[in-house]
This record gives structure tokens, C-alpha cells and sequence, in this order.
């Protein structure tokens, strides 16, 4: 069957977002080149670091991030990069200075860019092209950035949970949040064939609009909640084992200790403390440095929540990945149930066929012997990818980002996946590079 | 342009080549792949995401870039769907520095280096710092950390190596690994001093290689086989053909088999597998560090193999695998070394530093 491309009219208004970008930046002219690739466009990390989040800002700007734009918002664009030609030039000025500062302090960790090109901007803002004597200025903001606030971060966790009357009343709080939480009565079918739609195809706007009307009522539904109840259950019927997903190495689910733990365990086990470190860990980008032992009591209660995650949506998200996750095996033909899950499966099938390629991996399974451990782990798939997707949850549910949106939710589900492929298949690549 | 639905993906165009004669190279959002010794322009872009590829305006131009994009939203590329995209093509000259970027990890992955056939290896080291390089400058193509975007981990475990190729003086070595040098200080990786005293490993020596089999008289059978290259690890075995011997002898009154394959290179061949069968006579073993190896022969009833059974079996169809079994044809491997040569012989116009110290060698 041959559809035919009706997709002629939409060409002339749209055009791709990145190129109108590369257009604005080459009509900067000179001046930035440390911020430019040899062939005169922006460097990726101009993008991400500077272009999107600073002069476009894309958060408050959003009809600028469409992969598509309309001439206008083009124009607006194209003005908004252009009209900022000064601060772009100061800002290649400061990386300069910061870059010769970085081999002068001999500071090799992290990358240059990623690291200094939003403070670059933020200089070239306030005290426009650096001088002469800017050099202590530079000195300054590189201790900042080098300083590792989130091992200053632990440290005060690691003193406030060093108080053994701080871990007994943690204790208290979770043996009461634990048994607040119980399962209700509610039929789970209506949820589970829900996700046949929201994991779906959508052909078109309207499709879409109704895909994410049934997203906003799943996440209202009490399933989510009521499944996570179960788990801790003797009597538990629930669609899946909770070890064989790698969830929890125990049956039923069982209260996480305050402290202690290993690194090897599996989300649902992990103590109270070490979630909170993994917060504070991933808190390197914010701006505020949460209040711990605020964090420590709201860690109890998000432990001790369905799931590990107190947000309703965030529940939702982690069924709809459990869903997604148990029909992935990269190196097997099985048809998943799902769209999206057929989608993924066939990109994990193509990046399978890359390793082939490259002579990573033969047909059947490993080139060499010492392969078949990971081969092994791809097999059983979901276990990486839970892990990693409610790692991902478990920070939403932190900062409170919902959820709600039914593309946001299908992104996370494909970007969980992608990088647990990528995870893998460096392992797989780093396993024939042991050669003797 | 016209897209197809392939195993659940659009694709321009199935590339249907055993393994041993593709080049790949991932994006963000597609894999795009040419047969080595094709036409360089016939690229096949298979996309596994078309969202992510936001380059493809600069391989399209923006209007085929929206056309495309607009053609298949809300098409899943299911069975044998197809879809055409009118007046859409590649922009000649756009995909030329991704090919070449495929080549090079294809030359890391597949030269045929022999010692037995005469191709010349080449210097992985130089190899992969010439593939840092264009990896860097092709980084409009990696949005996000893909499996071919890593440009410290190409770097990083050679750094040694680099800094001895240095030390040898040769002006486009010290040009290159200066360049890949600046690289590593963006990617905020450093090159390790020079080693006093260190000495450049030697890529076209010989390892130990088969040693001839001393001709036993109480050989039963005996014969040669070739490695299938698609099962084993690159830069092992010498990739001539018949370069594993065996010899099926009796010890203690059961048959057993001698294997020895030749080597390339100074990498271990050693916990490869290596299997024999033979009608219904079997065995399997493990090649040591040198490519040898020696085990007992069963019959169908996995009983040892005795002396006389070994005597009256037909040992005229017997199959040696090393490695993973792969259906691979000579022809293909043929194909590749031929490939190789023209390429020693006259390096092209984007040869790669490697390939070129590789011919000059070749005298």
C-alpha cells in the first residue's frame, strides 16, 4: 500500500528550528568564533547551553521550541539571536578568559563547555566584555563551579542522619506512613486496557487530543495507587512479580531501612538516606539547596507511597513503563503489544544490528565468551529500564514535575529506553576491548 | 525520495550486504549505512527517530526536511507501508564526511589484515584519532550521546600509543595526534606524558601464528577450514582463507583433533570457541592464547570416539567453527580483501593517515 505524500502544502511556511538558528548565528558575523564549529554554525553546546535556555529562553518562550516554526516566530528568532550579538561576542570573550584560567589552575574535570558556557553568558550580561584585571573575577567562577556543592550537600546529610535520635524518629514516622497506606477495592481493567490508548498510535490531531484525555483520566485513576497497596501484600494478584521486574529483590514488598544499603539495590529497597543522597546528588543544577532534614521526612513518606513516589501521575507513568518494559528484548523478534512498545522495540532491534555491524555482536548473541554476561542482562531488559525509569520518576516526584502531559510521558518512556541501549551497548563494546 | 517500512522503521531504502561489507554510522534518530564498495552517494538512511534527527535539514535542505517530517507524522511504519515524499532527495555532497566517518569505524572493525594474504594492518591508534577528529567536527549529527559520538572514549586508550607516534617524527602523525591533543582538552581529557623508553607496538608483526602441525603419521584425517569473520573479534585472526588446520588423532584410544588457527595482530584468541563436526561425529573446545586447541571427538551416541570408529568414518565433509556460528560466504570475505588491496594500492582521495602509513609500508 502507497500513501501518497499529501505533504506538499505545509513546506513553504515551515522551517526546521535548528537551521533557523545556524541562519542567525552566521549572520552574527565574527567575533564568536570560540562559540562556533569549523564550518562557521553553532556548536551544539552554543544550542543547548546558551542559545535555547538564554536568548530564546525556551521555558518561557514556547512556541520557539517547535521543531518547526512559521516565518514569524522564524523572524522572532532570528531577532532575538541577532539582537544579541553584543552579549554573544562578550560571552566568546569570557570563555576565552575562563579557558585560560582552566589550564592555568591545571583543571582538567568536566567539560569546558557545558560547564562555563551559561556563567560566560551570565558575565557577558552583567559586566559586559571582560577587561584587563578580569582575570580574579574569572578565578573566582571557576572555584565556584570546581567547588562540588553537592558533596558540601552530603556532607551536612551525612552529619544530620550521624545522630542516632534523628534515625529513630525517621523510624517512627515510616512505621506509621507504611501502614497508612492500603490498597483499595477498585477493578484494575479499566486502567490497563486505558494504556492501549495512551501507548497507541495517533494519527492525527484528534487522535491525539483523545489520547491525552484518557492519559488525564488514568492518572486520576486509583489503580496506579491501589497496585503499589498490593505489592506489600501477602495476597498480592498483581499482573507482574515485583522481583522478576527488578523492583524489589523480596516478595511482597517490605519497609526500606532508614540507612544502610548497598549499591546494588534494587529501587524499592534502597534506604531512606541513600534516596536522598541520590537527590541531592542530581540537585547540581538548582539553584536551592533543599533544606535535609526536610527532605529526610518527606523521603519517609514518598518511600513509604505506592511505588516509592507520592505523586499520582508519577505512579501512573511507572505502571505504563512496567507495561512497556516487559516486552523489550533487544535481540529477540517478539512483537510487543503496544505501538510504543513496538516502536522502541524496533530501534532497539536497529541499534542491535549496529553492534552486528561493527562486529560487537554476531547473529545469535556474543563474539566472544566474555560477552555473555551482559548478553544475559539484555535479555532481561526491563530490569535496567525500571530501574533507570524510576530513578527518572523518583526525581520528578522530588521537584515536583508532573507527569501529566501524554507526550512528555511517551518521551520518557522512549528516552529510558534509549539510554539504557546506549548503557548496554558500551558495555558490550567495553567487554571485547579486554583483549590480552 | 521514497520511504519504506523496514522491521518497524522508515527507511530510504533496505541495504541488503552481509556484515563484513557495511559501513554504519548512528545519528541522533537514524543509522545510516553504505556497502564499502558501493557507490559512496547511495547512502541508506534508516530513521529510528525522526524527531531526533534535527540535521536532516542540512542533509535535505529545509524544505525536504519539513516534507519529510510532515509525510510520515501519524504513519507508523507498519508491514509494507511506503510513503513518497515528492521531489525530496539527498543534497549531493552533504553525507560525505558522515561516510567517511562510517568507514573509518569500519576500517577499526574489519580490515582484513593477513600476514599469510599480505594486507597491511593499520595503526588502530591512528585510526581512531583520525575518527575522533571528524567525529568532533560532525557534531551537528550527534544531538545526543549516541553510540558513535563519544569522541574522549576513542581517545582514551591510546594515549600512550599517540604520544610514541609522535615521538617517531612522522609530520602528518604529529599533525593529526596534535589536533586529536586539542580535542582531548575540550572533551577535558588529557594525553599522558611521554613514556621514556616506551616502544611502539609493532601492528604488522605476526603473532605466533599455526605453527605447522608436524606430520604425524598416526593422523587419521586431516584438513583446513576459514574463519568466519562475523563470529569472531577483529584484530586476532589473520583473515586469509584456510587458516585453521586440524588433525584428528587417537590418544589413549579415543580420537581427538588438533585445531591451530593462524593469528594476526598481538590479541589473544584465547575462550574462543572452536567446534568440529563431522556426519555425526562431534566435539568442542576452547582456543588457547596462540589459537590452538585439542579435544576429544564424540559419536552421535556422545560416546568417545574410539580408534577404529575414527578409522572407518568418512572425514570428507568436515566443518571447523571458531567462534560464533555465522553464515558468511567466502565470496564476501574475498569481496572485503579485495577492497582492501585497491586501497593499499591507491589510496583514495579520503584515505585515511592510517591507511596511507599502511601502503607506504607495503613495499
Amino acid at each position: 500500500m502507497t500513501t501518497g505524500a499529501a505533504s506538499d502544502t505545509a513546506i513553504a511556511v515551515t522551517r526546521p528550528r535548528q537551521a533557523v538558528i545556524d541562519g542567525a548565528w552566521r549572520a552574527i558575523g565574527p567575533g564568536v568564533e570560540v562559540l562556533s564549529g569549523d564550518d562557521g554554525g553553532p556548536l551544539r553546546r552554543t544550542v543547548k547551553r546558551i542559545i535555547d535556555p538564554l536568548v530564546l529562553r525556551l521555558r518561557s518562550n514556547t512556541h520557539f521550541s517547535a521543531p518547526f516554526v512559521d516565518a514569524d516566530v522564524a523572524a522572532a528568532m532570528h531577532d532575538a539571536i541577532v539582537g544579541n550579538v553584543a552579549a554573544l561576542r562578550a560571552t566568546a570573550a569570557w570563555f576565552d578568559v575562563l579557558k585560560r584560567e582552566r589550564r592555568r589552575l591545571r583543571i582538567t574535570t568536566g567539560n569546558a563547555q557545558e560547564l562555563y558556557f551559561p556563567v560566560c553568558f551570565e558575565l557577558a550580561v552583567t559586566r559586559g566584555e571582560p577587561s584587563r584585571d578580569d582575570h580574579e573575577a574569572a578565578t573566582a567562577v571557576l572555584r565556584d563551579i570546581h567547588a562540588d556543592r553537592d558533596r558540601t550537600a552530603i556532607e551536612v546529610l551525612n552529619r544530620f542522619v550521624d545522630d542516632e535520635q534523628v534515625i529513630e524518629a525517621l523510624a517512627q514516622q515510616l512505621d506509621r506512613s507504611w501502614r497508612d497506606v492500603r490498597a483499595g477495592t477498585a477493578i484494575t481493567g479499566p486502567f490497563l486496557s486505558g494504556l492501549t490508548a495512551v501507548l497507541g498510535a495517533a494519527e492525527s490531531h484528534r487522535d491525539a487530543a483523545a489520547r491525552q484525555r484518557v492519559w488525564t483520566a488514568l492518572i486520576a485513576d486509583a489503580t496506579p495507587y491501589n497496585l503499589g497497596a498490593k505489592a506489600r501484600d501477602t495476597a498480592a494478584d498483581l499482573p507482574w512479580s515485583i522481583a522478576a521486574l527488578g523492583l524489589s529483590s523480596v516478595e511482597p514488598q517490605e519497609p526500606p531501612p532508614i540507612i544502610g544499603g548497598s549499591p546494588g539495590d534494587r529501587p524499592l529497597n534502597r534506604s531512606v538516606v541513600d534516596r536522598v543522597r541520590a537527590t541531592l546528588r542530581r540537585a547540581l543544577d538548582r539553584d536551592e539547596l533543599p533544606d535535609v532534614p526536610l527532605l529526610c521526612a518527606e523521603e519517609v513518606d514518598r518511600s513509604c507511597a505506592p511505588w516509592g513516589l507520592l505523586a499520582e501521575d508519577n505512579q501512573a507513568t511507572l505502571i505504563a513503563g512496567i507495561e512497556v518494559s516487559v516486552d523489550l528484548a533487544p535481540l529477540s523478534d517478539a512483537t510487543p503489544r503496544y505501538q510504543l512498545s513496538r516502536m522502541i522495540q524496533a530501534r532497539l532491534r536497529k541499534e542491535a544490528y549496529v553492534m552486528r555491524a561493527r562486529r560487537y555482536l554476531s547473529e545469535g548473541g556474543p563474539v566472544h565468551p566474555r560477552q555473555q554476561q551482559v548478553i544475559d542482562d539484555l535479555a532481561a531488559f526491563t530490569r535496567p529500564y525500571l530501574s533507570r525509569l524510576w530513578a527518572r520518576l523518583h526525581g520528578r516526584d522530588v521537584w515536583q514535575e508532573p507527569c501529566d502531559d501524554v507526550d512528555d510521558v511517551r518521551s520518557l518512556l522512549e528516552g529510558v529506553a534509549r539510554s539504557v541501549s546506549l548503557d548496554h551497548r558500551q558495555r558490550i563494546k567495553a567487554m571485547l576491548q579486554v583483549t590480552g | 525520495m521514497k520511504l519504506v517500512a523496514e522491521s518497524g522503521l522508515w527507511s530510504t531504502g533496505p541495504l541488503v550486504a552481509p556484515s563484513p561489507l557495511v559501513a554504519v554510522l548512528e545519528v541522533s534518530g537514524a543509522v545510516m549505512s553504505w556497502t564499502i564498495d558501493g557507490e559512496p552517494a547511495a547512502a541508506a538512511i534508516t530513521f529510528t527517530d525522526v524527531g531526533r534527527a534535527d540535521w536532516l535539514w542540512r542533509v535535505l535542505g529545509e524544505s525536504g526536511h519539513s516534507a519529510l517530517a510532515t509525510a510520515v507524522n501519524g504513519h507508523a511504519p507498519d508491514d509494507a507501508q511506503t510513503v513518497e515524499v515528492n521531489g525530496v532527495d539527498v543534497i549531493p555532497g552533504s553525507v560525505d564526511q558522515l561516510r567517511r566517518l562510517a568507514m573509518g569505524h569500519w576500517m577499526q572493525r574489519w580490515w582484513p589484515a593477513s600476514h599469510r594474504d599480505g594486507i597491511v594492518g593499520l595503526d588502530a591508534a591512528l585510526l581512531d584519532a583520525e575518527i575522533a577528529l571528524l567525529t568532533a567536527a560532525a557534531e551537528d549529527f550527534f544531538a545526543d550521546d549516541t553510540f558513535d559520538s563519544d569522541v574522549a572514549g576513542l581517545l582514551a586508550p591510546h594515549a600512550e600509543e599517540l604520544n610514541a607516534l609522535v615521538r617517531g617524527g612522522d609530520p602528518r602523525v604529529v599533525e593529526l595526534v596534535r589536533a586529536a591533543a586539542e580535542l582531548t582538552d575540550d572533551v577535558g581529557l588529557e594525553l599522558a606524558q611521554p613514556v621514556v623508553g616506551s616502544r611502539r607496538r609493532d601492528d604488522y608483526a605476526l603473532a605466533a601464528g599455526a605453527q605447522r602441525e608436524r606430520q604425524n603419521s598416526a593422523a587419521i584425517a586431516r584438513g583446513t577450514a576459514s574463519v568466519a569473520w562475523a563470529g569472531v573479534p577483529p584484530r586476532i585472526f589473520d583473515a586469509a582463507e584456510d587458516t585453521i588446520t586440524w588433525v584428528v588423532d587417537v590418544a589413549d584410544c579415543v580420537a581427538n583433533v588438533a585445531v591451530a588457527v593462524a593469528l594476526s595482530y598481538d590479541h589473544s584468541a584465547g575462550g574462543i570457541p572452536v567446534r568440529l563436526r563431522s556426519g555425526e561425529v562431534s566435539g568442542a573446545g576452547v582456543l588457547d592464547d596462540h589459537g590452538h586447541a585439542r579435544f576429544p571427538l564424540t559419536t552421535g551416541q556422545r560416546q568417545p570416539l574410539s580408534e577404529s570408529a575414527a578409522w572407518n568414518h568418512d572425514w570428507q565433509v568436515t566443518t571447523i567453527a571458531v567462534g560464533a556460528d555465522v553464515d558468511e560466504s567466502p565470496q564476501t570475505r574475498a569481496r572485503v580483501r579485495d577492497f582492501a588491496r585497491a586501497r593499499l594500492s591507491a589510496p583514495a582521495s579520503d584515505a585515511f593517515l592510517a591507511e596511507i602509513l599502511a601502503a607506504e609500508s607495503d613495499y
